[in-house]
């Protein structure tokens, strides 16, 4: 439990981000205002929001956790696993998402392939969000039941009222500006969880030595870069191939709750910009939630979970008043996830289903009203189902694992869409579809294919892979696009040397 | 061959060394990028080096190519 400071901190947090974000309630009078901010925003508050929805409290635990247990290799997925893919979505992908106008991924995917592909991959990427959902309540719920003393349901439904409230009435720009107050919050809370370990440690030095002489398993502790047979789920040729070049650029340039930030912004340069200033903050979350854990095996050896580190960190290193600060941290990674979860979904439902199904060619007081009441149902939605969680602990992990699926063949079809005129609609979506049924094939029979614990890296590559070729060899079976029906929406080099005359066809 | 064992022949130093390949790749291809490419959005009056987005980018891979000779 709290104590009285740290209640306070943590309730002012809860008080402060309401307020906040229905400030920015008087900036929504359209459709465009409520998914994409008016296209109004400045590349320092998008960076940052791209960062701190990236990283939930889960991954908090988590990744200390994994910390704990495999070493500094973790860092690897914020690193390599994140700057180069956000570097290729700035200078290629973003500035034509952002000068064709689009809210969604999916609409990329409908304009440059057809209807089915833009239908399958929103429709995969609602049915996530919103079993996401339910699972961040639950464990907000569990946080503030364990630390504030609060029964389940009034948590649910605290942080549902919160989150839902700033949402539905701000849209993206509340939730982005929230972000921001909610990225300050995490970084604060967990640079002061680091250095005040540290000093708990002796120090790096000493850290690195006393763990280094714990035995021979924390031999490769401080090893960024693993062997191919190591037992761990990092090998550099997983880091290399699954993480770096297929689920890194998967998530950064094919994750709608991503790439929507960056097309709220108020030109092309903070667009790009957003991405840029993004990695760069990116490279201090391993800071923020690996050292922890690298430094509980100092303080804390012999944990049985590697994800008690952090908790057990919090509890013996933080003085009162900044372990509320560290909670509100966490929230704030809970809350920052559920926001985009829910604008994100709102946004994939209204454009990708709604508008080209249900009804078209209504006015734009319509669609805005559509966004919110999905905003409400997706709320709703996200409080029944949030005790599932309770029942199967497992779900979040399959929930991510089956994500993953998702990944590699989603890339595959968004490369070759932007930089290979010749793929057709139907390549792409063979390519999509067989490619997902062969990552699950390889999940469900990964004893007999794999060596190492848990292959995901390599079964996103190979999936990746299976894509990339099912669409090129389809596409060169089948009938080629015209010029028109692709034009603005394949690579070419007019887009680096003709910058403004290409931005008034679009 | 799922498990890239036709790799294994690689040490770790050598892979290491194929990251580093990586970003100095990618650093190579931001400084060709047009220099009117990168500040597109802004007017051509209100250009700084500041703005010049090659600066942003290659600061970041400088950074993160440290913490791979680091570890």
């Amino acid at each position: 439990m709290l104590s009285g400071i740290d209640y306070f901190i943590v309730i002012a947090y809860i008080v402060g981000m309401l307020l906040l974000g229905l400030y920015f309630k008087k900036f929504v009078s359209s459709s465009e205002d409520y998914f994409l901010g008016g296209k109004s925003l400045p590349f320092w508050a998008i960076g940052m929001s791209i960062v701190v929805s990236d990283i939930g409290a889960l991954d908090f635990v988590g990744v200390s956790g994994q910390a704990y247990r495999y070493g500094i290799a973790v860092g690897n997925f914020d690193w390599v696993g994140s700057v180069p893919a956000m570097l290729l979505a700035a200078f290629i992908f973003i500035p034509y998402f952002w000068r064709g106008g689009m809210y969604t991924i999916p609409e990329y995917l409908g304009r440059r392939y057809n209807k089915s592909v833009r239908t399958i991959a929103s429709a995969t990427w609602i049915l996530f969000f919103a079993l996401d959902l339910g699972v961040l309540f639950w464990a907000s719920a569990v946080l503030l039941n364990v630390l504030m003393g609060w029964p389940i349901w009034i948590s649910i439904l605290s942080t549902a009222g919160v989150v839902g409230l700033y949402t539905y009435f701000g849209g993206i720009t509340a939730v982005i500006m929230t972000d921001v107050v909610q990225m300050i919050i995490m970084f604060i809370g967990g640079f002061a969880l680091v250095f005040l370990s540290l000093d708990a440690v002796g120090g790096w030095e000493n850290m690195v030595e006393k763990i280094g002489a714990m035995g021979p398993e924390y031999q490769s502790h401080f090893d960024i870069i693993r062997p191919i047979d190591t037992k761990s789920p990092f090998p550099w040729t997983g880091i290399l191939f699954g993480l770096t070049f297929v689920m890194a650029n998967a998530y950064m340039i094919g994750n709608q709750s991503i790439v929507q930030r960056c097309l709220t912004a108020k030109n092309e340069w903070h667009a790009k910009a957003s991405m840029i200033f993004g990695s760069a903050l990116k490279m201090f979350i391993p800071i923020l939630v690996l050292f922890p854990g690298l430094m509980a095996v100092v303080v804390h050896p012999n944990l049985a979970d590697g994800d008690q580190a952090l908790p057990m960190m919090i509890k013996t290193i933080l003085p009162p008043g900044l372990v509320g600060l560290m909670f509100a941290a966490f929230f704030a990674g809970l809350m920052s996830s559920v926001d985009s979860l829910l604008n994100s979904t709102a946004t994939l439902f209204t454009k990708d289903i709604y508008e080209p199904f249900i009804k078209k060619n209504a006015d734009d007081q319509h669609y805005l009203k559509v966004g919110q009441i999905t905003t409400l149902v997706l709320l709703g939605l996200g409080v029944a189902t949030a005790p599932m969680s309770s029942d199967f602990p497992g779900i979040y992990v399959a929930i991510q694992t089956f994500m993953s699926y998702f990944q590699g063949p989603l890339f595959a079809i968004l490369l070759l869409g932007i930089f290979w005129k010749r793929s057709t609609q139907w390549g792409g979506l063979s390519a999509l579809v067989i490619g997902i049924g062969f990552a699950i094939f390889l999940n469900v029979f990964k004893a007999g294919f794999f060596t190492i614990e848990d292959p995901f890296l390599y079964i996103s590559w190979w999936s990746f892979l299976l894509a990339f070729i099912i669409n090129v060899v389809v596409s060169l079976m089948t009938k080629k696009h015209t010029k028109a029906e692709l034009d603005g929406l394949v690579f070419s080099s007019k887009i680096l040397t003709q910058t403004s005359s290409i931005n008034k066809t679009l | 061959m799922l498990n890239f064992d036709w790799l294994s022949g690689i040490s770790q130093e050598t892979a290491k060394l194929i990251f580093f390949g990586l970003y100095f790749l990618i650093g190579a291809l931001v400084l060709m990028l047009p220099n009117d490419y990168v500040y597109e959005g802004i007017a051509k009056e209100d250009r700084h080096w500041w703005n010049n987005l090659k600066l942003w980018s290659l600061a970041v891979l400088a950074v993160l190519a440290s913490v791979y000779y680091q570890f």
